[in-house]
Formats: structure tokens, sequence, C-alpha cells
């Protein structure tokens, strides 16, 4: 292994990894909100809705994710939507993310239990007021351990965008080794650096965690 | 306005709650029979009967957390349609206590006595902080107010949503099996809280099956089975003289 070729990379590397961060960040916030949405219309009373949602997540769990970014960035121009290659990959990958936090936010919102609605409607509050004080809260702490899995796997999903030729940390690290064929340290590399990322991330989803459950126990 | 239509409304004012001819369907199951009830003004009503005799569900129509689908239920006064401003008027007169407590186990004590008179009386913080922290103190646990549920005794959590219901000032309480999921050495704190608001005058339908609380505090009992009323009566009478063989048949079961 060959650390000074390494070291010679980093700046290259590190160009990559900015465009890694700034696709996910987009993304994880893009996913986020979408997927409490999109699990508000899944749980709500407008059938219709109710259906397009869990078609929508059926299609994106029912599909290759390498096959859903060719169809947006191939695909979406024949039918007169063409996007950048920067936003295509954010689309792509907040498709594929928001179909999973529909689904970690749905099974959120069903752990808030019937007996918070029977309290808030004997005490007179409103729908929306129910909804913000109680229903947001508590969903979001039962559904942020698998939300954070979620966010992690966006970060390495995001890999994935090199293959529309997104420049970014793995799509640097396979351009520089067809020029130089330093496999090893340029995997490598990127390997440590997307470890640190996800470990970034998950140890403060479980400082979040910790803080959040800390007055309710085993609840 | 004749003299008798002035004691006609009279007699109406004094009336908290009246169910008359109530029938309730969950789909095709038939869950309440034409049920007539009244309750007066300050009155102590403690409901019983076997499980699902639709107790829980007649009082829970009460405060339109379940909807009735015949009869008329009219509770201060006002007569419970769909209509979003009536169910709202309805519930301010209200309150509800449940078997399992239902407290936001995110906010503190003190923060779910004040979230209702806050944000649906327009109570300002101080002033709902005070009145909650009163009422705390009527049901012995004031030194809880900055504890979340889950660091309290059942018990100490089912006076906690007593004070709730109260800082929201309701004319009528209702409470659905309030002893039912706690510890039976608990049971008597929260009986004891029960007692004194009940000698404090507040009108009261209790779904219980704590017949020593019934003996102890109810103006009249009530027994259903089958989603019907099928006997009212002074504790005294329920208990030692039972009209109906269904009734009978009930309290040889419970009361050992």
């Amino acid at each position: 292994m060959d650390f000074a070729y390494i070291l010679d990379a980093l700046p290259d590397l590190m160009t990559g990894l900015k465009m890694t961060l700034i696709v996910s960040f987009l993304a994880i916030v893009l996913s986020c909100l979408i997927g409490l949405l999109g699990a508000v219309l899944r749980t709500g009373g407008i059938k219709p809705l109710q259906y397009a949602v869990t078609a929508y997540v059926e299609f994106i769990r029912g599909t290759p994710y390498l096959v859903q970014i060719f169809f947006i960035f191939y695909g979406l121009p024949s039918l007169g939507l063409r996007f950048s290659i920067f936003w295509s990959g954010v689309i792509a990958l907040t498709a594929w993310a928001s179909a999973f936090q529909i689904e970690n936010f749905r099974a959120g919102l069903a752990a808030v239990g019937r007996g918070m609605h029977d309290a808030s409607a004997s005490l007179g509050l409103k729908r929306w007021q129910h909804s913000i004080f109680i229903i947001l809260p508590l969903a979001t702490r039962a559904a942020l351990p698998s939300a954070m899995n979620t966010i992690v796997a966006t970060v390495k999903n995001s890999a994935y965008l090199q293959a529309i030729g997104l420049v970014e940390l793995t799509f640097v690290a396979v351009d520089r080794i067809a020029y130089d064929f330093r496999a090893i340290e340029m995997f490598a590399s990127i390997c440590v650096i997307y470890l640190i990322c996800v470990f970034t991330i998950s140890g403060f989803g479980y400082m979040v965690e910790r803080r959040l459950s800390r007055p309710f126990g085993g609840r | 306005m004749t003299a008798k239509e002035k004691n006609s409304e009279m007699v109406d004012l004094e009336v908290a709650v009246e169910l008359s001819g109530v029938d309730k369907w969950f789909s095709i199951l038939q869950v309440l029979h034409d049920v007539n009830l009244t309750v007066r003004c300050g009155e102590k009503v403690v409901v019983c009967g076997p499980s699902g005799s639709g107790k829980s569900t007649m009082i829970r129509c009460i405060n339109y957390l379940e909807k009735h689908q015949k009869g008329r239920i009219v509770v201060n006064g006002t007569e419970l349609t769909d209509n979003r401003k009536v169910i709202d008027r309805v519930r301010q007169d209200v309150g509800m206590v449940f078997q399992n407590f239902n407290l936001y186990p995110h906010l503190t004590v003190l923060e779910n006595c004040t979230l209702a008179p806050r944000w649906v009386k327009g109570v300002a913080r101080k002033d709902a902080e005070a009145v909650a922290r009163a009422y705390l103190e009527r049901v012995r646990i004031p030194d809880k107010a900055d504890f979340y549920p889950s660091q309290l005794s059942g018990g100490q959590q089912q006076r906690a949503a007593i004070a709730r219901s109260l800082c929201m000032n309701p004319k009528i309480m209702l409470f659905d099996e309030p002893t039912s999921a706690l510890d039976p050495e608990l049971v008597r704190e929260v009986l004891d809280t029960m007692a004194q608001l009940a000698s404090d005058g507040m009108t009261m339908v209790c779904v219980t099956h704590e017949m020593g609380f019934a003996r102890q505090v109810a103006d009249r009992v009530v027994f259903m089975d089958a989603g019907r009323i099928i006997e009212t009566a002074p504790p005294e009478e329920f208990f030692s003289n039972p009209r109906e063989s269904r009734t009978k048949a009930f309290l040889s079961q419970i009361l050992h």
C-alpha cells in the first residue's frame, strides 16, 4: 500500500467527499420531510392519496436503485424532463430514501397509541394542536432508530451516482484508478472515508436517541 | 313564559347529562341498546357490569369520543351532534380519566397539566402553572410537577391525570375504570382522590369495579349487561337487594 500516493490523491478525494456530503445532505433533509408528509398521507383518510403513496413506496422498494437512477437521468429527458447530473442525482437519491423514510415514519405514527388521541380529544385540543404537540414528537422518537438507519444508507447509496457521472467520492476513486491503477489504495481510502462519515452520523444519532428517550424509560 | 315552563327549564338546568334512547353499533355489532340515563348536577353515578357490557362505550359517548347512531345525548343543555363547535363546547365541560392514564410521556406532569389550558383556553403560562400546581397539591403530588410520567408510580400517574383534567375546570368528570391498571396497593390513593373530588360536589360518572367505592361515594349504581342498562338503584338497595337475576349473578361473582 503506497501511502504517499494516497496523500497525493487526498485533495481530489476531498473534492469528491464534498460532493458526496452535499448530495447526501440535500437528500436526507428532503427525504425526511417527504417521509413525514408521505406517512401522514398514507395513514390519513384520503383514499386516492393513500393509494398513491403506497404505490410509490412499492415501486421504489420493488425496483433496483440503479435502474431508478438511470430512469431519472436517461429516461425522463425523453418525456421532456431534463435535469443536470447534480439534480438528477439529488432527485434519485431523495426518491429512493423517501420511500424508506415514509415507512419509518409510518411505523412511528403507528406507535403513538389511540390513548393519546383520547386524552387530547377529551381535553379539547384541536387536531392540529394534537398533531404538533403530541403526535409529531412521539412519532419522531419512535421512528428515530430506523430513520437513522435510512440516513446512513442514504450517504452510502450516494456512491451509485457515479454511474451517471456525478463527481462524488466513489467517482473520484474510480476515475483515478483508470489512470493510475492504484485500486487497493483508492478503494481502501474511500472505505475509510465512508466509515468516518457513517460513524459520525450514527454516533450523532445515538446521542439524540439517548437524549430524547431519557425521560420515558422503556416506553 | 308561564310558571310551568320556567319550572321545567330550571329542572333542565339541573340535569348534567341525559342519554335517551341511545343506540350504538361498531359496524354490525350493536354495543348499546336503547340506553336511558339521567345524571343530575352534583350526582355521583357508578356504572358497573361484566366486560364487554358497553360501560366504557357509554361514557365515551358522553364526550363524543364515540359517536352514537340513534337517540339523544344532552350535556349541560347542549345536545351532541357531529358539529365541531358543539363537540368542543361539550368537551370544555367534561373531563375524562382513563384506565391507562394517557398522560403525554414526553411532557412533564406540569406540562401535561398546562398544555390544554394554555392552548384551548388561552390562559397565560404563569396562570396555567399556578392553577396546575394548586391541583397537583390537591391530588397530593405537588413535588412531582417537574417529573415525567414514567418516573411516577401508577397511582401517582393516575392522580396526575385527574389533576390534568381538573385544570380545564370541567363541570362533569368521567372515569373509565381508573384503577383497573393499578397494582392493588395503589388503588386506595386514587379512590381517595376521587372520593375527595366527590365530596367537593363534582358531578361524576365512574365506570369501576370498586364496589367499596360505589358503596361509599355513589348516589346511584347503574348495572349494564350486553349493551343495556339492566338496573339502576341507590347503592344500599343495589347491593343488599338487587332486583334482576343478571345483577344478582354479577354481584355474586365479584363480591367474595
